[in-house]
């Protein structure tokens, strides 16, 4: 009982990047804040390792290009030290016969080579750039929802019918040639859109994956569509997606975004797991470390996921039986995996020969719309598909920080791989007995697409939904914490009533990737949650 | 009889079937002159009992109501017409060596659930009461156009403020479920509730229902909602079989409106829908005879009524690309039985009687119906199928010789497109398929086939004239629902002035309801006036 006692305005669990952003805004409004995490290293998801000596790798997300840009802006992140890389080539999706698609950040030098693309050919190539503006103009709809906190819809104020009303009007944005406004393509299966707009199967299939990448869905499942346009808002991906790397991994942001929190006076404590939420009545008065010692906070910021958050971490009796029920139906399990592999030379994709600049972008193995479909279907029934959605990066091919030669070895390149479906829900066997039958899956694949792979290969890190479990904290499994769907969404994302980033107890916030606008490296729940807590506490000042 | 030829008309409804007909009584009790169309011999639409074999009254196409308004029962006065509802008790879910059997008897439900799962049977109750609460809440919306977000005008804006109010009003809880009712899968719904796999699909199929999705498809759950809504006699998810027929339904508002005013015509196939500067005049009939119209209203699906029956470039190029991806994608089948003697399910207690006066669910397991839909996808049909099962003989025997028993079977899924074949050639195969099914919980059933009747999406468009084969005139997807159907913002009227939509294709879509038929004739009352000569051009809820 001689633990030590310290305090602070508030502390944030988690120090992911949604804990960073949000402790650098808190910090930097002046309050006292302390970030605890129970990992040796700051970051979460957006994490670099160093699994094997002198190559680091992207451990799980590979690109950042979600990051919001006034967030950057505002905390200074360049000169925290981030240089992002966006290759021109965003996105290579090789077909099995040799044949391949490029799409580019140029989007008029995208359509005129899908012009003379077998797979594409002139009438798609031609509709190529109004299609573009159609996403684009539909994801500015969204972005605006995104960077706002969502209206209390359970007892709306004359301030949120206001801001429903031009929620509305955001709601009506146009998407050009489709004329499908945002509230209409939302809830649309990502396959009906790409359909309104293409008829090449394999053009179809390149689009559509990141409807149902890091999700549950498959392309023909409603609110896919949504999903698309998600991954596009606020950002510059448009049709071809963003590919942007951050020199020396995710990690690299993260520690910016440390460098951020602590230059606005966050404090950083690594190696401490919280074990509990302090409260007195139905205010927080703070967090209990496992070693015992006590955290004097009026604020706790959580950034863990919404399971978790109200099941652990309130007590049963806060949380009363209903709102536990309520919890315990969060959907959030995992049904993505990452491999990495740490290569003796660069694989040589034959579709690529003729330019191997194709491979600095994400590299995608979605060949048609029906191995989506059927690399997701798996999930469905608890299985691992034997041939799955994979999105791919290379990224020492624009970071020649990420290997150091002299001690690396022989490894020269390292491939991330994304790998879907992969359920953290296995119908047979564990993860521990299939985790390496998943690595030698995506070699096998990847094997068909660039032969000679697996002989490069010198190394390999299975990270499966176990690991993002056990390792990062994300209960279920699930790289967006919860499972993204227009059912875990908006206002009630994670559960309706809780869509303000306020927990229900006083003082308690969520800010992680299971608060809106959802997961991804966007920094935006962690902002946007900041807001909320610098909003209450103005108000409770006398 | 009604006039002919150059006499004109205030309305021409086109399509004889419950909405059609639903939407000419209105009209004609407001005292317009209407003229319904019908392509058949018969009016009904898939509201219909036809004698196929002597003695044998099928039900073609739909077999069980609730969903009919009651106030649309009321104003029509339908029973004074004929319409006479007769209760239909309980859902028996047969497996291989056991079962599951809900009745209306809420004791007897009980204890069945408790064999099965305690909290099960805890959770029933309140499952029940919620979704009688859901149907409640959603019930004003289906009685009259749906509200638009982003609506300019005053009549809108009330509208969703006064939802908005609506919705604010409700416990949480029922907020929750509201949304998610909006948003998630069937599967996923029902099993926040349940743990016992029969139940969890017995109550997910529900949400499948005319849609091309599987039960782990968002927006199934709204599909789900969509049943619920039914209301007999001031209770909720009771279902009921009209006697004679579901026929006799249609029969009944047929009455109504020709006692109204109406004059209804079968055997008349509307070629095409003449327009005139712009608006609609009237049609033509495919033996040439020229109706002319003030207002022409289509209870055909959308895109026979603004593609087939138009002439092409009548519609702006933004309407006729919303037709295009306006989504039918026919999933179901039908098929009827006449049957020598009532078939025994041998998972039940031998001696087993009363569960024939109620229905039989094919679907054991969530698994067992996503896989049926993972077949459609592949483009064929289900080797092993979802089949709703009805015996209408044994709940009304007047619609069999003595005796004799009629069964009816929704089937899904049934793609409107075949992968490496086609339906003329599959037909056979599907009904044996079916039949092949049902023998698996019934060995006694292909003995007692007399005749077999089968409908393969195919045969649904070219019988009852809806495209794709589509029960709903589209599925009741998130972005065909409400405002969005069929066309954003639209309501019930079209790009074409004077040209209005009745059909299942509107707000709030498929089922025997009769809602889209009366909502329409108010909208087209609102724009027209009390009479349909001298009135005022259509006001802003003809489409943008």
């Amino acid at each position: 009982m001689t633990a030590r006692e310290s305090t602070y305005d508030v502390v944030v669990v988690g120090a992911g990047h949604n804990g960073l952003v949000c402790a650098a805004y808190l910090a930097g409004a002046g309050l006292r804040t302390l970030v605890v995490d129970n990992r040796d290293r700051v970051g979460g998801m957006a994490d670099t390792s160093e699994p094997w000596p002198g190559v680091r790798v992207p451990t799980l997300a590979h690109t950042v290009g979600r990051l919001r840009p006034q967030l950057a802006r505002e905390l200074k992140l360049r000169s925290h030290g981030v240089r992002l890389v966006q290759p021109a080539v965003r996105v290579f999706a090789p077909q099995p016969d040799g044949r391949s698609i490029t799409l580019r950040s140029d989007v008029a030098l995208t359509a005129n080579a899908l012009a003379s693309n077998d797979l594409v050919g002139p009438r798609d190539a031609a509709r190529y750039a109004d299609a573009d503006r159609s996403l684009r103009a539909l994801a500015r709809g969204l972005a605006r929802l995104h960077a706002q906190v969502p209206p209390e819809i359970a007892s709306p104020s004359i301030a949120d019918a206001v801001g429903g009303l031009r929620t509305a009007l955001a709601a009506r944005a146009r998407g050009g040639a489709s004329d499908a406004g945002l509230l209409h393509a939302m809830p649309m299966a990502v396959r009906d859109l790409v359909e309104e707009w293409f008829e090449s199967d394999a053009l179809r299939a390149v689009i559509a994956a990141r409807g149902i990448l890091l999700t549950g869905l498959g392309p023909r499942m409603p609110g896919t569509a949504g999903v698309l346009i998600t991954d596009v808002a606020g950002n510059d991906a448009g049709l071809a997606g963003q590919a942007v790397l951050a020199r020396g991994g995710p990690g690299a942001l993260s520690a910016a975004l440390a460098a951020a929190a602590r230059s606005a006076g966050a404090e950083i404590r690594l190696g401490s797991s919280v074990a509990q939420v302090r409260r007195q009545a139905d205010a927080v008065r703070g967090v209990v470390l496992e070693s015992g010692e006590e955290i004097n906070a009026r604020v706790v910021v959580l950034t863990l996921d919404p399971k978790t958050t109200f099941l652990k971490l309130l007590e049963p009796e806060v949380a009363g039986p209903r709102l536990s029920w309520r919890a315990s139906n969060i959907r959030q399990s995992g049904i993505t995996a990452k491999v990495n592999f740490a290569l003796s030379g660069l694989p040589s994709f034959p579709a690529a020969a003729d330019d191997p600049r194709r491979l600095r972008g994400r590299i995608l193995i979605a060949p048609s719309m029906v191995y989506l479909q059927h690399a997701a279907d798996a999930a469905k029934y608890g299985q691992i598909s034997e041939e799955p959605l994979i999105e791919a990066t290379i990224p020492t091919l624009l970071d020649a920080t990420l290997i150091d030669e002299k001690r690396a070895g022989a490894v020269r390149h390292v491939l991330s791989a994304i790998v879907q479906s992969a359920p953290y829900d296995l119908r047979e066997g564990t993860w521990t007995e299939r985790r390496e039958g998943l690595g030698d899956t995506v070699a096998r694949v990847i094997e068909q697409y660039a032969p000679g792979f697996a002989a490069l290969v010198e190394a390999r890190q299975v990270v499966t939904p176990l690991e993002i479990e056990g390792d990062y904290g994300a209960a279920g499994g699930h790289p967006m914490h919860a499972e993204v769907g227009l059912d875990q969404w908006f206002a009630w994302r994670p559960l309706h009533g809780y869509g303000r980033y306020r927990m229900p107890l006083s003082g308690m916030y969520l800010a992680g990737a299971g608060a809106h606008p959802g997961g991804g490296i966007t920094g935006a729940p962690g902002q946007l949650a900041a807001r909320e807590v610098l909003a209450d506490l103005r108000a409770a000042r006398p | 009889m009604g006039a002919r030829g150059a006499e004109k008309y205030d309305a021409i409804i086109i399509g004889g079937g419950h909405n059609g007909l639903t939407c000419a009584a209105y009209l004609a009790r407001a005292g317009w002159k209407v003229v319904v169309l019908e392509r058949r011999h018969i009016l009904g639409g898939a509201t219909v009992t036809e004698e196929l074999w002597p003695g044998f009254k099928i039900s073609v196409a739909s077999y069980v109501v609730s969903l009919l308004r009651p106030e649309i029962i009321r104003e029509l006065d339908l029973p004074r017409h004929g319409l006479e509802i007769l209760p239909v008790d309980g859902t028996l879910t047969p497996l291989d060596d056991d079962y599951l059997w809900r009745v209306d008897d809420h004791g007897t439900t009980r204890r069945e659930l408790r064999r099965w799962s305690k909290r099960d049977a805890e959770a029933y109750d309140e499952y029940s009461v919620l979704m009688a609460e859901m149907a409640r809440f959603v019930k004003p919306l289906l009685g009259s156009a749906a509200p638009r977000l982003g609506t300019q005008d005053a009549r809108g804006l009330a509208a969703l403020a006064g939802f908005a109010r609506r919705f604010a009003s409700l416990p949480e809880s029922q907020q929750t479920t509201f949304i998610q009712l909006l948003t998630m899968s069937s599967a996923d719904f029902v099993s926040q509730w349940f743990e016992t796999e029969p139940l969890r699909a017995t109550l997910a199929s529900s949400g499948i229902i005319g849609t091309f999705l599987g039960p782990r498809s968002p927006g199934t759950a709204y599909v789900l909602l969509h049943h619920y809504l039914g209301e007999l006699d001031g209770e909720y998810r009771a279902w009921g079989l009209p006697r004679g027929g579901t026929g006799r339904v249609s029969g009944a508002i047929a009455s109504a409106a020709r006692e109204a005013g109406a004059e209804l015509r079968t055997n008349s196939p509307v070629a095409r829908i003449v327009t005139r500067e712009g608006r609609a005049a009237g049609v033509v009939l495919e033996n040439g005879e020229e109706i002319a119209a003030q207002a022409v209203i289509s209870s055909a699906d959308v895109r026979v009524t603004l593609q087939r029956l138009l002439e092409p470039g009548t519609l702006p190029p933004e309407s006729e690309a919303a037709i295009s991806n306006y989504k039918f994608r026919g999933s179901s089948g039908k098929v009827n039985f006449a049957l020598d003697r009532l078939p025994t399910f041998t998972c039940l207690p031998p001696g087993t009687t009363d569960v024939y006066r109620g229905m039989v669910s094919i679907s054991p397991s969530v698994d067992y119906l996503e896989r049926a839909y993972d077949d459609a996808v592949t483009g064929r049909f289900s080797r092993q199928p979802y089949i709703d099962i009805g015996f209408p003989s044994a709940v009304d025997p007047s619609v069999a010789p003595a005796g004799k028993h009629v069964m009816a079977c929704f089937v899904q899924y049934a793609p409107y497109d075949l992968a490496d074949s086609d339906w003329n050639s599959q037909r056979e195969a599907f009904g044996d398929t079916v039949q092949a099914t049902i023998a698996k919980y019934a060995p006694d059933f292909p003995d007692a086939v007399l005749h077999r009747q089968v409908l393969s999406p195919l045969d649904i468009e070219r019988t009852f004239g809806l495209s794709e084969g589509n029960i709903m005139q589209g599925e009741l997807l998130l972005e065909q629902l409400f405002a969005e159907r069929p066309l954003s913002g639209a309501g019930y009227g079209t790009p074409i002035r004077d040209l209005w939509m009745c059909g299942a294709s509107t707000h709030p879509g498929g089922v025997i309801t009769g809602a889209p038929g009366r909502n329409a004739a108010m909208a087209v009352l609102r724009a027209g006036g009390r009479r349909g000569r001298g009135r005022q051009p259509a006001d802003q809820e003809q489409a943008a």
